[in-house]
């Protein structure tokens, strides 16, 4: 039982590692694979995870995470909850622009729009980007790989120009109000 | 009401009667089985003779024949005879509600419903011994039908029967939705009125019963003083599920049989043959109707019945529009009559069901739906690009929906291109629903999705000012061109909306190109914006002055291509000229509302001058980037001698042009030395070779700037 912190490791030259944590498992493993195979320049590590904390036993062998994804899939009410537990579990320093909430199924009619709202309340308290993505289709998640990727290569500082930090403050998660209500 | 058809050995003169010409084929079959005693014939003769109370158990006469007559109905569809025997049938109840229901839900016709049979139907709906499935069952079997009726006068007339039955609870919203298809101005009455609020108070804002009140508001504005919610969310439902596939199969079959008119409608979209969504309805309703329309006010007409433009001319005041509003989207025809009319109550309409629809297909996915088939949406956004009436409300409500969980490549280039359509809205409205999730979009995104913003907030602003300054050149002309889409914008508010958008692009693209790594494609969609922000004030007479930001200009100006620096001087050239001009036109006309702002100037002066000292003066360059950067900040003397390497000759964008200027100039020398060019003569001459190589952009700039006689100081 430990913390996640991003500077207890040394980075590698021309390496990225990128934490994607599911509560379903269905999504990362897809995305894992189009992460990797994409890259050719550096090398791209990716770690799965259902939840955090991450086991003590691979502390060794962990490398330097660059940047932590939760996957929500609004479909099931359990996948906000267990990105909620696994929060307490990621060290403070992570939230200055190396979380990243991912959300899957917002357009499905059976979700509520209330699960949505309080995804996005979650991701502006902490200052993060939160990322929609379509997850049935291929193209669709070799979108959200890309743009993960991208995200990615600027917290490991492998983009001039660019800090982690920086793209977080132009992307984090802003609450707008109801459209409903204030669209008339 | 008087007229009745249950004699089933006249069907096929009843229906030639109401027919005419339009169905000879059919006809001809028909007579051709009563030659033959057809038991067809005979069913029908059962049903429109036997007697109530009849036992419905072990009937096998009634079952053979209900059997009979449903392989027809689902075969080729019935007779308007026939529907009229059936409808009257299934309705009295003679033999219960369950068979009542069981034919209403097989009661598909061939091509028509004749009105008499659904007036006597909503008699017998009136009389209130029907069990209330039923009745539903029978409202949406209008609903569905509600095209092929053959006219709709007699309907009218008894609109005060339906209207009744607004109270009801449970069938409210299907009367609603019936009313709403039937309202003309005749109808709306203010003890209508009453009676509507009364229910909506005692009930709650039901969607159909708001879109009855709107669609009464368009008619007759004074007498409703309660505002409307200019967006409703979800619209009717369609009621046509059970019997969608069967009347479609029919309709087609029918279709194919007779021989095809050729429309005078562009079709923009081929229905398409196979379908296996179930839970949806993108689909654009085909353009139906009934055969013929005789009604009190005059010949009605069907838009898909004219055949020519002059027969449109002709009829342009008696045109009949279809119940469904979304099968005007498939001809364009349809929609340029509709903006030619200006008809209020038919834009709401249509405004309603795309919305309605837009949101159910979009943003209420069904997860197990076939995800891969997705032409058929972005067909559809297609679709909704071409109308002519540009953006509907709903189509913008969706589309800030949409955009707030938009992961930024599905049917990207339809929603950019609807985006790009959205009228000026209020500042805040815009910044919280298009801006903020657009900024959250882009930055994550891939280049070339920054270049298709860029492209898109470009493209939006242009409609704007062209909107703009239509408006206000031609106060005279009456261009609300279309009453959906009005600009209820002050000029202060407009003002503060598009400098607000300019500089929202500005923030994009500075920090674009840098995480870009200053991407050539991005430079250029980031200057084609600014060559339409510069030149507001002449091509569009608004007095708004908005530089590019720091990180826009000096990038382009140091970029290692020529273009790239060309464009940025005939946008500097260009702002020049507006300020000119807006300068002279202050002192010529004295306008105490006409005001620049001083910092305007002085903020174009500095730009002037770090662009001069750089390209031209080289040696005293004094880059002034104004206060954004801190003066200790930047190590003035080292930059100083970099500076020197970026006046024309020794930019990196230009140096291929000065070397091969060099060796045109000494052919013979081997040793480049391209500080010989900076002499008085040489420099004019490779300012001419520049030119002649086709950068108009720098050539404006340098005329309109420099002194001829001027040469770049640091020269021999």
């Amino acid at each position: 039982m430990s913390t996640l912190k991003p500077f207890s490791k040394i980075p590698e030259l021309n390496s990225a590692n990128v934490l994607l944590v599911e509560n379903e498992e269905q999504f990362q493993k897809k995305l894992a694979d189009v992460i990797v195979n994409a890259e050719k320049d550096v090398s791209v590590g990716v770690r799965l995870a259902r939840r955090l904390p991450l086991p003590v036993e691979n502390e060794e062998t962990r490398p330097c995470i660059d940047l932590v994804v939760f996957i929500i899939n609004l479909s099931f009410e359990r996948s906000f909850q267990s990105v909620e537990l696994s929060l307490k579990y990621v060290d403070p320093g992570f939230f200055l622009g190396k979380v990243c909430f991912l959300v899957t199924g917002a357009r499905c009619w059976s979700v509520s729009s209330d699960r949505l709202q309080s995804v996005r309340k979650l991701a502006t308290s902490l200052r993060c980007p939160l990322l929609y993505a379509e997850d049935q289709t291929v193209e669709g998640v070799n979108t959200a790989a890309a743009r993960l990727l991208r995200v990615l290569k600027v917290t490991a500082g492998l983009t001039p120009w660019a800090t982690g930090l920086s793209l977080s403050t132009l992307t984090r998660c802003t609450l707008s109000s109801d459209l409903e209500g204030d669209f008339d | 009401m008087s007229k009745t058809m249950s004699k089933s050995h006249n069907v096929s003169e009843a229906e030639s009667c109401i027919h005419g010409a339009a169905n000879r084929s059919s006809r001809r079959s028909e007579r051709r089985r009563a030659d033959v005693e057809d038991p067809f014939g005979r069913a029908l003769e059962y049903f429109s003779q036997v007697k109530a109370g009849t036992p419905v158990k072990g009937n096998d006469a009634l079952e053979n024949n209900l059997v009979l007559v449903e392989r027809v109905a689902l075969g080729r569809g019935l007779p308007p005879g026939a529907v009229a025997t059936l409808l009257d049938f299934a309705l009295s109840l003679r033999l219960g509600s369950s068979v009542c229901s069981r034919v209403l839900k097989f009661l598909i016709p061939a091509s028509a419903v004749p009105q008499d049979s659904v007036v006597r139907g909503v008699s017998w709906f009136c009389m209130g011994k029907m069990p209330v499935s039923a009745q539903i069952l029978f409202l949406r079997w209008i609903l569905t039908m509600f095209d092929l009726i053959d006219s709709k006068d007699q309907l009218r007339s008894i609109y005060g029967f339906i209207f009744s039955f607004v109270t009801d609870e449970v069938l409210s919203p299907y009367v609603c939705h019936l009313l709403y298809l039937l309202t003309t101005k005749e109808h709306v009455q203010p003890f209508r009125v009453r009676k509507l609020l009364e229910v909506q108070a005692k009930m709650g804002r039901q969607p159909p019963l708001t879109q009855l009140l709107a669609l009464y508001k368009v008619l007759c504005p004074e007498m409703i003083a309660i505002s409307m919610p200019s967006k409703t969310r979800g619209g009717f439902k369609n009621h046509n599920l059970p019997w969608k596939t069967a009347l479609a199969a029919v309709l087609k079959k029918n279709k194919t049989a007779e021989a095809p008119s050729p429309p005078l409608s562009l079709d923009i979209k081929e229905k398409a043959s196979t379908r296996k969504r179930k839970l949806h309805h993108l689909e654009v309703p085909q353009l139906s109707c009934g055969p013929e329309i005789e009604s009190s006010r005059g010949k009605a007409v069907h838009l898909q019945q004219l055949r020519s433009f002059a027969q449109l001319l002709q009829n342009l005041d008696n045109i009949e529009l279809p119940a469904q509003m979304g099968s005007l989207l498939s001809s364009s025809l349809a929609l340029h009559y509709l903006d030619c009319v200006h008809d209020e109550s038919a834009l709401l309409r249509l405004n309603f069901w795309l919305g309605s629809v837009l949101h159910e297909e979009f943003l209420f996915c069904s997860r197990d739906g076939n995800p891969e088939n997705s032409t058929e949406p972005s067909q559809f956004l297609d679709i909704c690009l071409s109308l002519p009436q540009e953006c509907f409300s709903s189509s913008e409500f969706f589309l800030f929906k949409f955009l707030a969980m938009w992961d930024g490549s599905l049917h990207q280039p339809q929603i950019l291109s609807l985006l790009s359509d959205i009228p000026p809205l209020p500042v805040s409205r815009m910044k919280m629903f298009l801006f903020e999730p657009l900024q959250q979009l882009y930055f994550t995104s891939s280049v070339f999705f920054k270049c298709g913003v860029i492209e898109c907030l470009r493209s939006m602003l242009w409609k704007w000012l062209t909107w703009h300054f239509v408006q206000t050149s031609h106060k005279e002309l009456d261009v609300s061109l279309s009453s959906s889409r009005t600009m209820n914008l002050h000029m202060s508010e407009f003002l503060e909306l598009v400098t607000e958008l300019v500089q929202y692009v500005g923030r994009l693209a500075s920090a674009g190109l840098q995480l870009e790594n200053y991407h050539i494609l991005l430079h250029h969609q980031t200057l084609n914006f600014y060559e339409l922000v510069c030149d507001v004030y002449l091509k569009f007479n608004l007095p708004l002055f908005l530089l590019p930001p720091s990180g826009v200009i000096f990038p382009s100006l140091l970029a290692t291509d020529p273009v790239t620096v060309d464009r940025l001087g005939y946008v500097i050239f260009r702002y020049r000229q507006n300020l000119m001009s807006a300068k002279e036109h202050k002192q010529q006309k004295k306008e105490p509302s006409f005001h620049i702002s001083r910092d305007v100037f002085r903020e174009f002066n500095l730009l002037m001058v770090a662009v001069v000292s750089c390209l031209w003066i080289s040696k005293d360059c004094q880059v002034d980037v104004g206060t954004d950067v801190h003066k200790a900040l930047v190590p003035l003397r080292t930059m100083l001698s970099y500076c020197k390497n970026y006046n024309l000759i020794h930019h990196p964008a230009f140096l291929n042009y000065a070397i091969e200027f060099h060796q045109k100039c000494w052919p013979e020398q081997t040793n480049v030395d391209l500080s010989s060019i900076q002499g008085k003569k040489y420099w004019y001459w490779y300012l001419e070779f520049l030119f002649s190589q086709g950068f108009d952009g720098l050539k404006d700039f340098i005329q309109n700037n420099m002194d001829h006689q001027s040469t770049p100081v640091g020269g021999h």
